[in-house]
């Protein structure tokens, strides 16, 4: 290939590149890229609840905690205007210091604190932390087109088609699954001692609630339930006991009164459909209490 | 640094313009040697010595080998196989946390990580040893010795080149001789395929890992393996491309790695066309001179199975490497015998079974690569063939799956062809959005896979 043939072949080739990207920037200047994209992985998913809520109203009551509020969906509370921003693998530090950082806050936050030795993802909250339009400058054309495909085909359901679908399976008995290969693996994952990151995270925790206090904004704790082969490992138990030693005032506390046998854990911690729907009719009773 | 950082953008282009302005020229080996010394001691200097100590031992045996090649040269491979040795499957004896000896100096060894690339530069080393010592070999100095084994873009997974065929090439380089257009087009296409292929599936076979996959459904374990075989492809492809257009960019060709590995119609080609520096390197330096097919047909099968197997190995020291060795070497003994009858019936039917066989009994093989524990291998076969019974499975998007398959599928059934016809007009265009698919819908970012061996 001659030189001016090479020249012309790298900038046909540069051309088309840039305009494939113009015309991607456009079009998320146009349409956005506020689709719920398809999640394959929990970061993904981060992303897309943290994306969701910034962009949307400010609702009263917002979760935040680990994956195992993550389970809770929103569909399954009665309590209007409310928003779960429990990041799956993630910290409730994380989720507590985005929504604080707002420009508009909540009345309400209630935060899970079963999982405190998880270190908050800093890379997120300086992201979202400071209410910054967190928009991407190109949408990804082809998760978009599947977002789109997606949405049109499965769209979400409704709200009474929830509540319609929950009184359905609440009516009926729990579910037993053989989760005991999963159980086996929670329960070595758990025998370490937390004391260290637990006792930090908690301290900063205590900081960030007598900030919200500041803000107008009233935190709650809650717990959720696990199998008592769980509760019994080292680390449910250490960060239970430093949590508590440290806001050891029951005002504090949002109680979650769902009865123990009718709960299951899919994988040996997270609970199952029904479960979830449980502890969320309970954490709507609570939540009527004090709202 | 890998290929896909910023941070080896900006130094691959600071290399290249310092590497042909007119006052370096005569510095270029030199040059090229102290760009490659930087790419493989960024974020891992503490390595930097062994590289040295296996570069310049190497050097050393060649040297003596030159003088005495009987003596020399076995001491020379053998030099290089303790490192290997040592480094690779030091774990299999000691576990992942040796206890402490007491010896500061050997501490400090049993504690060093697994070099990365030390399997490729162990093998360049052998075959400068065996190459460099012939009789009609061409002569080589330190400079070259060093810029042969540790060349950056080839260092730390290859592609496998010969020393006969690269030492040779060392020699004054010109910008007016580079071919950019090549170049452009590997660097392009292994990006491509890299970021928007390989990086995309591993989000999805993510969940063969253990005990993800105890919540996939039976169809899905399938799909998987499928996606797998495609992503590896991808992975290692695309870092064979992106190394074969720096090279170029520098002045060097090295082998081509990949020839459409999954249209291959037994196992015998698809060793002919997947890692082809790999199988090279294997028949050129181990099945050769194990008396290869010469000494009768039960050696010849017996040959195949310990190339395949010790091959296997090479990539890492664990049960589930060895036998994906071993069964490739079985496959290869067991149709060799057939291979005349199957190739007399000419069907286009047929043709596509046997692509079908082989590419299935590839796939499933590469369960024993992404699950290198052999315990985690069984249970995923195992699942293949039964109903799963998780109530709430992982959800896979088979649209997303398609979409970043789609690549591959297409580069093996030759459609890509037509751009060598009335289409090639378009071809820049192509790879221009190629080029921005690949930004705009790069995977999260994960090593290449060859990188761990």
């Amino acid at each position: 290939m001659d030189q001016q043939s090479t020249i012309s072949w790298l900038v046909k080739c540069g051309l088309s590149a840039a305009a494939f990207m113009i015309a991607c920037g456009i079009a998320t200047a146009w349409v956005g890229s506020g689709l719920p994209l398809p999640a394959t992985t929990t970061r993904d998913g981060t992303l897309i609840t943290l994306n969701r809520y910034v962009q949307e109203d400010v609702p009263d009551v917002v979760l935040v905690g680990s994956s195992l509020t993550f389970r809770l969906n929103e569909e399954y509370f009665a309590t209007p205007r409310l928003r779960n921003l429990a990041l799956a693998g993630g910290s409730p530090i994380t989720g507590l210091e985005v929504v604080l950082a707002q420009p508009r806050l909540p009345k309400v936050v209630l935060v899970e604190t079963n999982v405190m030795s998880r270190p908050p993802d800093d890379a997120v909250i300086a992201r979202y932390g400071r209410g910054q339009n967190v928009e991407p400058r190109f949408l990804r054309p082809i998760r978009m087109a599947v977002a789109a495909y997606e949405n049109r085909v499965h769209a979400p359901l409704t709200h009474a088609q929830v509540m319609a679908a929950m009184d359905g399976l609440l009516k009926q008995p729990p579910r037993d699954f053989d989760n005991s290969i999963y159980l086996r693996r929670a329960i070595s994952e758990s025998d370490e001692d937390p004391t260290i990151a637990a006792r930090a995270n908690v301290e900063r925790l205590a900081v960030l609630m007598q900030k919200a206090q500041q803000l107008g904004v009233r935190v709650k704790l809650f717990q959720l339930p696990l199998p008592k082969e769980i509760e019994a490992t080292r680390m449910v138990e250490i960060t239970r006991r430093i949590v508590h030693g440290r806001f050891a005032d029951p005002t504090l506390w949002l109680g979650i009164d769902v009865d123990a046998n009718e709960l299951r854990w899919l994988d040996g911690v997270h609970l199952d459909e029904r479960s979830a729907m449980l502890v969320t009719r309970s954490i709507d009773k609570a939540l009527g209490q004090i709202l | 640094m890998t290929f896909a950082s910023w941070q080896f953008g900006v130094f691959a282009c600071g290399v290249l313009v310092l590497y042909y302005l007119p006052p370096v020229r005569a510095y270029q080996v030199q040059l090229l040697v102290a760009a490659s010394l930087v790419f493989y001691g960024y974020g891992q200097p503490e390595l930097l010595p062994l590289l040295a100590v296996a570069v310049l031992g190497t050097y050393l045996f060649l040297l003596l080998a030159l003088r005495n090649r009987a003596l020399w040269l076995p001491l020379g491979i053998g030099f290089n196989l303790a490192l290997l040795a040592f480094f690779k499957y030091k774990f299999l004896f000691l576990g992942t946390q040796p206890a402490p000896t007491g010896q500061p100096l050997v501490d400090f060894l049993l504690r060093l990580p697994l070099p990365i690339g030390i399997s490729f530069f162990v093998f360049h080393n052998i075959s400068l040893l065996v190459d460099m010592t012939k009789k009609e070999a061409p002569s080589c100095d330190l400079r070259g010795v060093f810029l042969y084994i540790i060349f950056f873009p080839q260092l730390v997974a290859g592609p496998i080149t010969r020393a006969q065929m690269f030492m040779p090439q060392i020699a004054p380089k010109y910008l007016s001789d580079v071919p950019f257009v090549d170049a452009t087009r590997w660097i392009l296409v292994g990006f491509f395929f890299k970021l928007f292929v390989a990086n995309n599936l591993n989000e999805m076979t993510s969940h063969m890992d253990f005990p993800l996959y105890e919540a996939l459904q039976t169809q899905d374990r399938w799909l998987l393996v499928f996606l797998y075989s495609y992503q590896i492809y991808a992975d290692f492809f695309g870092y064979s491309g992106i190394a074969i257009g720096l090279a170029l960019l520098f002045g060097y060709r090295l082998p081509i790695n990949f020839d459409l590995p999954y249209i291959a119609i037994s196992f015998s080609e698809f060793w002919t066309r997947w890692h082809m520096s790999l199988s090279n390197w294997l028949r050129t330096y181990l099945y050769i001179p194990l008396g290869g097919n010469r000494r009768g047909t039960v050696r010849t099968y017996l040959n195949l199975i310990i190339v395949m197997g010790l091959g296997g190995l090479w990539h890492g020291a664990g049960l589930s490497y060895l036998l994906w060795g071993l069964l490739h070497g079985a496959f290869l003994a067991l149709e060799r015998p057939l291979l005349p009858l199957l190739q007399s019936i000419d069907s286009i039917w047929f043709r596509a079974a046997r692509i079908g066989v082989v590419f299935l009994c590839v796939s499933m093989l590469w369960i024993f690569f992404k699950l290198p524990n052999f315990d985690h291998a069984l249970s995923y076969l195992a699942g293949m063939f039964r109903a799963g019974t998780n109530p709430n499975p992982t959800k896979l998007f088979y649209n997303l799956a398609l979409i970043y398959s789609l690549p591959v599928i297409i580069q093996h059934l030759g459609i890509h062809r037509l751009l060598q016809t009335r289409l090639r007009v378009l071809e820049p265009y192509l790879y221009g959005a190629m080029a921005a698919l690949a930004y705009l819908e790069a995977g999260p970012e994960t090593a290449f896979i060859y990188f761990q061996f």
